[in-house]
């Protein structure tokens, strides 16, 4: 019963926040909303892990059949409402596009449950580790952005000069938003499942178009679009697997291994699913949506397009690996991962806009989580999961902090961010700290790709890919670490002015990096290692947790491969702790200039300006490579998308 | 309590063997332009000098850099006569330089920054051919640590003399030698001024040449490693490596980091991949 509430709070809560957020216009009074429900959501979250711990393997929700409500008809009914709403949407923006998406998913979805006489599986939610690990992400990084978000928004519609604050509305979206992914992620019935999808898909639309300017509308589309593709997909795909099997609940359908091989309407349905999990997660061809979604104000980007939705799609293609993982379609998901990982991050390096290289970076990511589940050995799916929580904490993270820095220099630019540390320290050094999270051990996010690469060695075309992309990551982040760090010497560093909700967020989830990281070992054992035991997944090689650290196991427990972390997060805390003692050492007076082409100009220890050979002042001007000649946008794009779109295309021919 | 003997003895001792080499090098060096050189001992005289130096800074951040660039290397060199994870140990070196990378580009001198930026193009033309070294070795012994190697009762170099060549390939890199040097140089009066390092004086300049000399141990254990069992085969073989580099370093031309991309990504990576594609097909 408790357990019920519980799962009552956590979809339906949200929601009301969500009502309540629209109809109290009041800022004080969303504000108050805004905590009280992330305290509410906090205390679900911690409610969930000691459910499923003392439940032991999940907490199983079966439906009552007692009940006055009918929950399926409800959300069936709800779901009618949403197409009606998406059809509306397409009526006004005057968009066929859009109504012939919404057509080819109602009229499939109407005639499968009316007429094939579907039967609803009894066990309506099931919330095991892997969903236990989603809640976390949405109710607890979630609630902490919609907090930024109040001292963000305020700012940002402080910029726009509006008569009629559109708050109301936008908050209203991201708590609609945190309740579809509850549900999502909690619910054992896949049509309902994709109810919640097709939520999300109209959040991301909503909140894209948010700011309501030209471009912004047409990014909103653009999601739609290829949202609702991965919606069609999704819907056939249902349907295949249930031509095939007879079952909707995904606890059976992800346990279903065809010892035939993968052939059939099953394995049709499986590839659908994973298709439709490619266009929510922007693996490529389906990347351009994620892109355009850049123009949303940055909380939208931090929450929606990183941390969360884009992660259901990967929580689909993981939940389902057990199905495929390892056999030929599998090598074909995990193909697409990898080839996504490499063409995302060589376009990264040619960005200059801090949010459009976030985003590649993201795309590469979740590119790299669909890859493991692809290759679907234990060792590779603990990668993927361990790869979920780090990068939507890093990446959270650092959207925050890109938001913050755009608001205080007006800019998104990373040449703009030339000497940041200067005129924002707080904000860079915590930037900077999510930005070595991302690509340097001994934090979380390194060490799954470290594991990626050990997992990937009996599938050389992954291989190569992973090793090739890792190691064009470096290239972008550090040059990017680089700017933002430069500066010349100043006797103090004066705090820059943040809202107190800003500071807050960025803390708090500058703690959790560490946190995460830190923890691997523990997180690893209590919330990874007992799923894959759950997900029965056959191994020579093992994924344990030592300890100090995870080390991979082969036969009669040989240790073939392994990392300590924590003597490693000793000595970079011992390093972090000697900065301060280290720059004190140095005295103003040993300040010199930095060398220039000519002569400094006086009392110039910046090192901004020189006498040039003329006499003329000079200015120094400095910027990073960007190697657009090779990794260009323009120069990639439509070759690694038809690339992508073949390797899709041989998915699916390998299936039927 | 054995582990941390041994850690403290390697800690003490490579830079030793590394400032002798590095002596060695710069003899050899002089003698092939037919100069005399400078004594064998020079490099430890001049970090003495430079630790003695009045300490001048642009920044009071360019210290920690070169602090954690040292560390780091440390911590690599440590893993690797450890007998650690061989992988993990690229990727911690990996860090040393992003260290060095950032320290250069934390000063607004154009030539400190132009230098990390091709600091980064060298790491990501290396990057790739060491990690599919280590798959190589992987696929191989079935581990990736380094102990394994050690346990394995032939020489790598049997299964894989074309990773070695891209190997040495990735030593010239590392090293900075010629023909690829062109993110530091050896003569400060040069396009480049003195690259990545223009900027760091007396004592950070001190530290990162320790780290040069920690590295150059560790890459030449690397070496080693392809012919590990018995391991004097492997320190000789590591040797005759090191001269081949100053003899390349002496008769090569610096190349753009243009060219250095496409040879590495060409041939280096070319080689590397080829022996790991046989390895498959041999050891399936």
């Amino acid at each position: 019963m408790q357990n019920n509430i519980l799962l009552a709070v956590a979809i339906l809560l949200p929601a009301f926040s969500a009502a309540l957020c629209y109809f109290l216009k009041n800022e004080k009074a969303r504000v108050g909303i805004v905590l009280i429900t992330a305290v509410a959501l906090f205390a679900v979250a911690g409610g969930f892990v000691k459910a499923v711990f003392n439940a032991g393997d999940a907490v199983i929700i079966g439906l009552d059949h007692n009940s006055p409500i009918d929950l399926g008809l409800i959300i069936k009914l709800l779901d009618l409402a949403l197409f009606a709403y998406i059809f509306y949407v397409g009526i006004k923006l005057k968009k066929p596009l859009v109504m012939v998406l919404v057509l080819l998913q109602v009229i499939p979805t109407f005639i499968f449950e009316n007429f094939m006489g579907v039967k609803e599986p009894e066990t309506a939610f099931v919330i095991d580790r892997l969903s236990l690990i989603m809640i976390m992400l949405v109710s607890v990084i979630g609630p902490i952005i919609t907090i930024f978000a109040t001292g963000y928004m305020k700012e940002h519609e402080h910029h726009q000069h509006l008569k009629v604050s559109k708050q109301p509305r936008f908050f209203m979206v991201m708590f609609i938003f945190l309740s579809a992914m509850n549900g999502l992620v909690m619910t054992n019935n896949i049509m309902w499942m994709y109810f919640f999808w097709e939520i999300t898909s109209v959040c991301s639309f909503l909140l894209i178009s948010h700011d309501g300017t030209e471009i912004a509308i047409k990014n909103g589309l653009r999601a739609l679009y290829l949202n609702m593709l991965g919606g069609v997909g999704f819907i056939i795909g249902i349907i295949c697997i249930y031509a095939a099997k007879g079952t909707l609940a995904l606890d059976e359908i992800s346990s279903i291994v065809n010892s035939s091989g993968l052939t059939g309407y099953f394995a049709v349905g499986i590839a659908l699913l994973c298709l439709a999990g490619f266009t929510k997660s922007a693996q490529f061809p389906f990347q351009s949506w994620l892109l355009g979604a850049m123009v949303a104000p940055t909380p939208v980007s931090a929450l929606l397009h990183s941390s969360t939705m884009v992660k259901a799609g990967v929580y689909l293609i993981v939940r389902l690996s057990p199905s495929y993982g390892g056999t030929i379609l599998g090598k074909a998901v995990a193909t697409i991962g990898a080839f996504t990982f490499l063409a995302a991050s060589a376009i990264a390096i040619s960005q200059s806009n801090a949010k459009k290289v976030l985003a590649y970076s993201t795309i590469a990511n979740l590119g790299l989580i669909v890859a493991c589940a692809g290759l679907g050995s234990h060792m590779a799916i603990g990668a993927a999961m361990l790869l979920m929580i780090f990068h939507a904490v890093s990446k959270g993270l650092l959207f925050l902090c890109v938001g913050t820095v755009e608001q205080g220099i007006g800019s998104r630019e990373i040449e703009d961010m030339q000497g940041l540390m200067s005129r924002m320290p707080f904000t860079t050094v915590i930037m900077v700290i999510g930005m070595i999270s991302m690509l340097m051990p001994p934090f979380g996010v390194l060490i799954t790709k470290w594991l990626a690469i050990e997992a990937a060695t009996s599938t050389p075309l992954v291989l190569i890919f992973i090793v090739l992309g890792s190691a064009l990551t470096v290239a972008f982040w550090s040059k990017w670490i680089g700017t933002v760090l430069t500066m010349s010497y100043k006797k103090k560093h004066n705090m820059e002015n943040l809202s107190i909700s800003i500071k807050f967020a960025l803390s708090i989830m500058c703690l959790f990096v560490f946190a995460v990281s830190i923890g691997i070992s523990p997180i690893y054992s209590n919330f990874i290692y007992p799923q894959l035991e759950a997900f029965g997944i056959s191994h020579s090689f093992e994924l344990v947790s030592n300890g100090l650290g995870i080390a991979i196991n082969g036969a009669s427990d040989t240790v073939m491969g392994g990392f300590q972390s924590i003597p490693f997060f000793i000595l970079l805390l011992a390093v972090i702790a000697l900065i301060p003692f280290l720059m004190k050492k140095v005295k103003p007076a040993s300040i010199r200039a930095p060398y220039l082409c000519g002569d400094n100009v006086a009392d110039d220890l910046s090192g901004i300006e020189f006498i040039g050979p003329t006499d003329k002042i000079e200015k120094v001007e400095v910027k990073n490579y960007y190697l657009t000649e090779i990794f260009g946008e323009d120069k990639l794009t439509l070759a690694v998308n038809l690339i992508a779109i073949a390797v899709i295309l041989v998915m699916f021919g390998v299936v039927i | 309590m054995e582990m941390f003997l041994k850690i403290v003895l390697i800690v003490i001792f490579a830079p030793i063997l590394g400032g002798f080499l590095d002596g060695i090098d710069r003899r050899i060096s002089a003698r092939m332009q037919n100069r005399l050189g400078p004594p064998l001992l020079q490099p430890f005289y001049d970090v003495i000098k430079l630790f003695g130096k009045e300490s001048i800074a642009v920044n009071q951040t360019q210290i920690a850099y070169a602090f954690g660039h040292l560390v780091f290397a440390i911590a690599a060199l440590v893993m690797l006569l450890l007998g650690q994870d061989l992988l993990m140990l690229i990727f911690i070196l990996a860090f040393s330089g992003i260290f060095l990378i950032v320290g250069a580009s934390s000063v607004n001198s154009p030539y400190s920054k132009i230098g990390a930026q091709r600091e980064i193009m060298q790491m990501m033309a290396y990057e790739p051919i060491i990690v599919l070294m280590t798959v190589g070795v992987f696929l191989i012994t079935k581990s990736f640590m380094v102990s394994s190697i050690f346990e394995f009762d032939k020489p790598l170099i049997y299964y894989m003399p074309l990773l070695f060549i891209a190997f040495l390939f990735v030593l010239t890199i590392k090293l900075r030698k010629s023909p690829f040097d062109f993110s530091t140089s050896h003569h400060g009066h040069q396009e480049l001024i003195k690259g990545v390092t223009t900027e760091f004086s007396g004592t950070q300049l001190a530290l990162i040449e320790m780290t040069h000399w920690y590295d150059l141990v560790l890459l030449l254990g690397m070496v080693s490693l392809f012919f590990a069992k018995p391991i004097w085969v492997g320190i000789i073989i590591a040797l005759v490596a090191y001269f081949l580099e100053i003899v390349i370093d002496n008769i090569s031309a610096r190349v753009t980091w243009r060219w250095m991309l496409k040879l590495s990504w060409v041939f280096g990576l070319g080689a590397a991949l080829t022996n790991i594609i046989w390895l498959y097909i041999t050891l399936k």
